[in-house]
């Protein structure tokens, strides 16, 4: 059970990226948040893990504050918590498998990683989480000679060294054609199911929002301004969609619902 | 105007002259560029302005230098073309053109309301200061052609150095045999035949110097007869003189130096007078002098010349001063490079503040060749390698330090931020996220700035700090232009093979 109250973010410049904003998410849920790009759904990922330190309010995870914790304990809970990128945030010029391996930074000890020595299991882990993904054949070659679609899963695969409890995804298709984008939400759902993973993941595409998503919140200039169940978004109108991402949105007419999308619109 | 709408471009903007055109033209005429700027072209008239004061000032300047000690205006003139006419009269030309096509473009351009290309009044300038430069560097292609037969000699030993790069140890057979100087002592014994060993008596064993009289005329000394024996047949045999102190000179009979051949046998004979030479007048008892004769014939392998040893010698220090002055401007740039990087010190003004003055201090630093750098290191540290690695290092941190720190601002912050979110500590994400992104700049500066260390080093001996430049220097003034040779040789090699390893590394690298 993950459980944020009243976050709150004001950056050096001034810019209030979130105002108040507060919700659950219990444990296994798929969870989307939407709004328009600029709406606050980064930072607020990002300060689930604390890569941005919120200004204000409290992130309490099964009854811990990560808020609260120190480094130590902050690198604890971090761990159990996987993120994957837009733009796959790869070292680009090091090994697929190295990559891979970075998900166990963690968990071992500091000195003998800094030799690129891991322990045998750790390896092990890696070839699994790879084979995994589907990249077997890759784990040698440098990632920057990846295609977009496997770059992501490398980072799926970097996620899954972590043997995460959560997985934050920053707009994970948003680089990526629409075809690859079920490719790795579907990976996304599969975790999500098969192992009970929590996912929280910031999505553009309502259709794909539709397909995925077992909760949604909507933001909009930092603010929490739409929550909803799965049901809700699969009967959500136009105008609560144009609330959400203002006048200016458009659908995307494509993915498997374009059907009940015609029936919405209408 | 119908052509107007037509066409769009940059000299379809529109003139608007204060005055009529004429006015314009003629103001042109009297003072170039002033029409144009009476036309609201203000930068094209300060331009002409410009260009034609510098070609008028340059021409004057250049005609009195051609004339000197002329005063007359008239004379200078007559005088200065006379040497150069045809530079001279292009230039005039050229100017005149110039002048004229100016007035010409202020009135156009005023009547017809746009600005007109001028392509022809700006190839009259250019024509103008082309000539001059020529007449002012001195060109003359004609030196090239004349001079080229004198270049041949030394440049021949350039191109094919290595007859000074050899050399033969010398095997000398000789005998000597005393000379008393003087009537005041008993002479010495004569030298005996030897049955083996070379030998050489002189008759007689005792006598007079060559001596210079009052009158300046030379008085010959009593006259030696020279045998000796047992020597090397059929070879020249010089004969020389050994003072007390062993002083040793080749004395000269008619001009020439007195050598003899030997017969088959290894006998010869021969006979001088007794040299010119000073003796102290503290020289006190009994002053022998020796005369020898003596056989030098080159033996054994072929060795490496002094100047091929110290070519070498000095390639191994050029190297290493390139490479000593590679590593601690490596060392000494990576923390500057985080203070010049603008991403890292971006956090406050105070850090913002020392990025600017790094960044100035390393941009004045770079803006200083390093040959006037080894001019101020040889002030400090005296002649030799280690000015050299001052002025290479000082250079190459300031270079490396904005490559470097150009480097560290292209870094990708993503990396970074997907690595901390592994839960990863601050050295770990150095290792796997910062570190891996900047190794391929890094390495690459690196080398690039080696090859250029090897290659400045090689002449920043010139002004005396060290390596191979000085001695190349040292030969080209002594005109040992075979020495010099070897020594262009070893740069030459040594840069290509140095430039060849570097692009390799480079390559299997990155």
């Amino acid at each position: 059970m993950l459980e944020i109250t009243n976050l709150t973010k004001v950056y050096d410049d001034g810019t209030r990226a979130l105002e108040e904003v507060s919700f659950s998410v219990k444990e296994g849920e798929f969870l989307v948040v939407i709004g328009l790009s600029g709406s606050g759904k980064s930072t607020l990922l990002r300060c689930i893990n604390r890569l941005i330190e919120p200004t204000s309010g409290k992130i309490m995870w099964d009854g811990e504050d990560v808020t609260a914790a120190d480094s130590t304990a902050l690198r604890k809970v971090r761990r159990r918590i996987g993120m994957i990128f837009q733009h796959f945030n790869l070292v680009r010029r090091s090994s697929v498998l190295t990559n891979v391996m970075a998900g166990r930074l963690g968990y071992v000890n500091t000195w003998p990683t800094l030799l690129h020595r891991f322990p045998r299991e750790d390896r092990e882990r890696a070839v699994h989480a790879l084979k995994r993904v589907g990249l077997t054949e890759q784990s040698n070659k440098r990632a920057s000679e990846l295609s977009g679609g496997q770059q992501q899963r490398v980072g799926i695969a970097r996620a899954l060294m972590q043997e995460p409890s959560i997985i934050l995804a920053d707009e994970p298709v948003a680089s990526l054609d629409p075809v690859l984008a079920h490719t790795i939400l579907g990976y996304l759902e599969q975790l999500n199911r098969d192992e009970g993973m929590t996912i929280i993941c910031s999505l553009h595409y309502l259709d794909l929002v539709q397909r995925y998503a077992t909760q949604v919140i909507g933001l909009r200039a930092g603010r929490l301004v739409y929550q909803g169940s799965r049901e809700d978004i699969r009967n959500m109108t136009d105008e609560q969609f144009k609330e959400i991402y203002g006048e200016e949105a458009v659908r995307v007419a494509t993915g498997p619902l374009t059907g009940e999308q015609q029936k919405d619109g209408e | 105007m119908p052509r107007n709408k037509k066409t769009k471009n940059r000299n379809d903007v529109s003139v608007r002259p204060l005055f009529p055109a004429p006015v314009s033209g003629i103001a042109s005429l009297l003072v170039p560029g002033l029409g144009q700027i009476l036309n609201r072209q203000v930068g094209r008239g300060i331009l002409i302005i410009l260009s034609l004061t510098g070609i008028i000032a340059l021409f004057i300047s250049r005609m009195v230098a051609l004339a000197p000690r002329l005063t007359g205006s008239q004379d200078i003139f007559l005088k200065a073309i006379g040497r150069r006419p045809f530079f001279l009269i292009l230039v005039l030309l050229a100017t005149i053109a110039a002048w004229l096509w100016t007035a010409w473009d202020a009135y156009r351009s005023a009547k017809l309301r746009r600005k007109s290309g001028a392509i022809g009044l700006f190839a009259a300038i250019i024509v103008a200061f082309f000539a001059l430069g020529w007449q002012i560097s001195e060109i003359d292609l004609g030196k090239m052609v004349t001079e080229a037969p004198k270049a041949w000699g030394p440049l021949s030993k350039v191109l094919w150095p290595w007859e000074a790069g050899i050399t033969y140890k010398d095997q000398t057979v000789s005998a000597d045999a005393k000379v008393l100087i003087g009537t005041e002592f008993p002479a010495p014994l004569p030298n005996e035949k030897k049955s083996k060993e070379p030998y050489l008596i002189v008759e007689p064993t005792r006598g007079e110097l060559s001596r210079v009289s009052d009158s300046n005329q030379m008085i010959p000394g009593t006259v030696l007869h020279l045998s000796g024996g047992n020597f090397r047949p059929n070879t020249r045999t010089e004969i020389w003189w050994i003072d007390p102190i062993g002083n040793e000179f080749q004395p000269r009979e008619g001009g020439k130096y007195v050598s003899v051949t030997t017969d088959a046998a290894g006998a010869f004979e021969t006979s001088f007078a007794m040299p010119y030479q000073l003796v102290p007048p503290s020289a006190k008892g009994p002053q022998y002098d020796t005369a020898e004769a003596r056989q030098v014939s080159r033996s054994g392998p072929p060795l490496p010349s002094d100047a091929l040893k110290l070519t070498v010698a000095r390639m191994v220090e050029t190297i290493m001063m390139g490479m000593m002055a590679t590593f601690f401007g490596i060392l000494f740039s990576i923390p500057i490079a985080f203070l010049a990087s603008r991403n890292i010190m971006s956090g406050s003004w105070v850090t913002m503040a020392i990025y600017f003055l790094t960044r100035t201090i390393l941009n004045i630093v770079r803006s200083i060749e390093p040959l006037i750098w080894a001019l101020i290191a040889v002030v400090w540290v005296g002649l030799g390698p280690f000015a050299g690695i001052i002025a290479l290092t000082l250079h190459s941190v300031a270079a490396l330090g904005k490559l470097y720190s150009e480097a560290i601002e292209g870094i990708d912050h993503g990396p970074i931020e997907a690595i901390q979110a592994t839960g990863a500590g601050r050295l770990q994400t150095i290792m796997y996220a910062v570190i891996p992104q900047m190794i391929s700049p890094f390495i690459s500066f690196s080398i690039y700035r080696w090859d250029i260390n090897v290659r400045m080093s090689t002449i920043i001996g010139v002004v005396g700090g060290g390596g191979i430049g000085f001695i190349l220097f040292q030969y080209i003034r002594l005109l040992q232009y075979r020495e010099a040779g070897i020594a262009v040789w070893f740069i030459a090699i040594t840069v290509a093979i140095l430039d060849y390893v570097s692009a390799e590394i480079r390559n299997r690298l990155l």
